[in-house]
């Protein structure tokens, strides 16, 4: 048997390495996931040194079977199904077209490349100051556009359905440029002369793609639909920034955040519910579980089939 | 050729991506709702006591740490004020930080819980479990006192300072004493322009008809009627709390008795509400109000955009600042067809001071409470921030408060500050104005009346 790094207790030395880190995810991610789970089946308010108590499955039950209440949250959880549907595709469809046209050798390409990234970097709080700048309903220049047309609209306070898919096109543009960077990357690795091959037997643009990108852009392909699926499931900051909590627009992930930290009510007096926001957050894992394996073994099994 | 179509069409893309980025002026985000009355119930673990006020500025460097929410005028006069502090007290720095009123309270928690934060602006203590309500839990003030995160303030010489009902009602937990409430405010009420109403020949609106008869002259001279900060969500339908204080003015039995199901939100009186609520966000409200931001909405009014604009009395001195020429008045909204009824002015405890329990710095703290609650402090603390003062001796000597001092013995707490909501209820069961198009989904009043009602009654049967 060969060790690397030598015989003796040097042989530990890689999981010495290994340690620090370890002990970082332990501490950072794994914890206060399992404290999460726990917390779930109490009255937890997230104040130090409050009164605890054991509630069982009753926040499970109240999120999922009490009243009008349990309604409007599966609501919320089939509107989060919704958002991460329109997201994924779209931003899937727009990050793979962008990526193709930015492979080619034209004029400028990084500049767009850096232009299209940019939202990326811009985080949440800017995303939607931009936006509602943007979309501001008295004479932004969205309300400008649709006043040529004798058109008006409130925009992000309006109809829930519209702020909503407002809410999909921001996610989506602030989020392309990473898809769009995966699938540059993996488009860069597929060697120049199997299109040349592909040209020389007589293949058209189209089967070049369908022949040759989309086969060996696979492991893009299945980072990225995991990444867009995930991220959109779990979206709540643009929400928070663009809406705020307001009827019919509510995805699962910010009827956490406003249910832990009181704002579900309007009233700035709104108890502290901790323990109720982690047994949804419990259901959101597992939807996010579910779904996420799902996809994986989709994914793993076509790879499999395409790259052997 | 390819690449230059491709070339053009990219550009396009990108051309697009960068112009959403510009746009018209907004706004951040604003002041306050909030809190009443009087808690008493279950047990407070023993707070931590605030040691006696001293005298002798403290020896060792301290950085004291002050949170409050986002109302500017008040904002401008704490910087003053902390300078005004620090001056007199060198060896302690006043570092404060100023967060969107509806983020208050998450931000008190978590800085609490760190142990980040020494002084906090906190509403009036409100929505205190009723023995009607099943099943409710307690509000989030009450939280922090049970969780021993708020210092008792008892013995504190500063809380004579101001008057015993307030601190009683708007500060006390079990006979202790945690908040000192620095002002009431109204808002229920509609700020008008007086030369707008002069020159147009609009008599000020005593009743409902007259507020829809002037909505209707100012729009037909092409003026709209009424703005809000609707961005911040409940600006847009606080106003229309007046319409239900003309309609229910007894509005703790408002609560007990949609708690008790003696009133429903769809029976006649309440279809009344909702019909007129309905003409409130459709036909008064100007359009494009749900982007205009809170603390926007008083430079709008006072631009002279729109004829009314209905809200708070924290917001006088932000008009008053906006444009110092601008001759406007306060009225209580007039939600009933009898003058009669449209007389009170409903409310809140507003803004107030405690102190984190854990604070390492509890000696600056109350030195910066103590200079504070002086009656000079004080009283220019009121007259910046219009509040209705909750020291006996400060006077009402702002514009606001000459504006509501007709109303004063008819100021009553707000529904809001009563009503807490049953466990199991659907997210409509709420009587905002906002429900209704073009904020909302809603178009007819016995619809979402009935719907309001269901939501409700979901909760109530759920805890039953």
């Amino acid at each position: 048997m060969t060790y690397h790094f030598g015989r003796g207790w040097a042989r530990f030395i890689p999981y010495l390495l290994l340690l620090p880190g370890v002990i970082f995810y332990l501490v950072i991610a794994l914890l206060p996931s399992l404290a999460t789970s726990l917390y779930s089946f109490t009255d937890a308010t997230g104040l130090q040194g409050a009164p605890m108590h054991w509630l069982g499955l009753e926040n499970y039950k109240e999120f999922l079977f009490m009243g009008q209440a349990s309604k409007d949250n599966l609501d919320a959880l089939g509107r989060t199904l919704v958002f991460c549907f329109f997201v994924t595709t779209i931003q899937f469809a727009l990050g793979l077209l962008a990526a193709v046209v930015l492979n080619q050798r034209l004029r400028g390409t990084n500049v767009f490349r850096t232009l299209y990234f940019m939202p990326v970097i811009l985080g949440a709080v800017i995303q939607g100051l931009i936006w509602s700048l943007f979309l501001f309903p008295l004479g932004g220049p969205m309300a400008r556009f649709l006043d040529l047309f004798g058109m008006r609209s409130e925009f992000l306070g309006g109809q829930p359905s519209e702020a909503f898919a407002w809410v999909i096109v921001v996610q989506i543009w602030a989020n392309m440029g990473t898809t769009m960077i995966i699938f540059l990357s993996g488009l860069q690795t597929i060697p120049s002369d199997l299109y040349e091959a592909a040209k020389i037997d007589g293949a058209s643009s189209w089967q070049a793609f369908t022949n040759v990108t989309w086969p060996l852009l696979t492991p893009s392909v299945n980072t990225n639909l995991t990444l867009n699926i995930i991220g959109s499931l779990q979206a709540w900051q643009l929400f928070l920034v663009l809406i705020g909590y307001r009827n019919g627009t509510q995805v699962l992930g910010y009827l956490i955040y406003a249910t832990g930290f009181g704002q579900t009510s309007g009233s700035v007096t709104s108890s502290f519910r901790q323990g109720y926001a982690a047994a949804a957050s419990i259901i959101l894992f597992l939807l996010v579980l579910v779904i996420g394996m799902t996809v994986q073994f989709i994914l793993r099994r076509r790879e499999a089939r395409i790259l052997g | 050729m390819n690449k230059i179509k491709l070339s053009a069409m990219t550009a396009l893309v990108a051309a697009g991506m960068v112009l959403s980025a510009c746009g018209a002026p907004a706004a951040a985000p604003t002041a306050a709702p909030a809190a009443t009355k009087a808690p008493e119930a279950a047990k407070a673990p023993e707070a931590t006591k605030a040691p006696e006020a001293t005298k002798a500025p403290a020896a060792a460097k301290t950085t004291l740490k002050v949170l409050v929410h986002q109302n500017p005028p008040m904002v401008a006069f704490m910087e003053a004020f902390n300078k005004k502090f620090t001056e007199k007290n060198p060896n302690i720095t006043v570092d404060m930080s100023v967060v969107n009123a509806n983020d208050l309270s998450t931000v008190s928690q978590t800085r609490l819980t760190a142990n980040d934060v020494d002084v906090i602006d906190m509403f009036g203590f409100a929505n205190q479990a009723q023995p009607y309500m099943k099943k409710v839990d307690a509000p989030n003030w009450q939280q922090l006192i049970e969780a021993g995160l708020l210092m008792d303030l008892s013995d504190q010489p500063f809380v004579k300072n101001y008057d015993a009902a307030t601190i009683k009602d708007a500060g006390s937990y079990n006979g202790k004493v945690y908040e000192i409430n620095l002002g009431r405010v109204s808002y229920s009420g509609i700020y008008y322009n007086k030369d707008m109403f002069a020159a147009n020949n609009v008599k000020v609106p005593t009743t409902w008809q007259e507020l829809v008869t002037a909505c209707e002259t100012f729009k037909k001279a092409k003026i709209a009627c009424m703005t809000a900060g609707g961005k911040d969500g409940w600006p847009i339908f606080v106003g229309a709390y007046g319409l239900l204080g003309a309609l229910y003015p007894d509005q703790a039995a408002l609560v007990e008795g949609l708690w008790t199901g003696k009133i429903t939100w769809n029976d006649a009186k309440a279809i009344e509400m909702w019909t007129k609520m309905q003409i409130y966000a459709r036909d008064m409200m100007e359009a494009g109000a749900s982007g205009i931001a809170g603390d926007a909405a008083p430079g709008r009014f006072a631009s002279g955009a729109v004829a009314m604009f209905p809200g708070g009395t924290w917001y006088g001195p932000a008009i008053d600042e906006a444009k110092p020429s601008f001759k406007w008045g306060y009225i209580p909204f007039p939600g009933s067809d009898k003058a009669d009824d449209n007389k009170y002015l409903f409310g809140k405890y507003d803004q107030g001071w405690v102190v984190a329990a854990k604070s390492p710095n509890k000696d600056a703290a109350m030195k910066y409470l103590t200079e504070f609650s002086a009656p000079d402090n004080y009283q220019a603390f009121a007259n910046a921030v219009g509040f209705i003062p909750t020291q006996p001796t400060a006077k009402l000597n702002t514009g606001i408060g000459a504006e509501v001092a007709p109303y004063l013995a008819n100021f009553r707490v707000g529904y809001e500050q009563y009503y807490v909501g049953p466990k199991g209820a659907g997210q409509f069961a709420n009587p905002w104005a906002s429900y209704f198009k073009p904020f909302g989904t809603y178009d007819d009043p016995k619809t979402l009346a009935d719907k309001v009602q269901a939501d409700l009654k979901s909760g109530l049967d759920a805890v039953k």
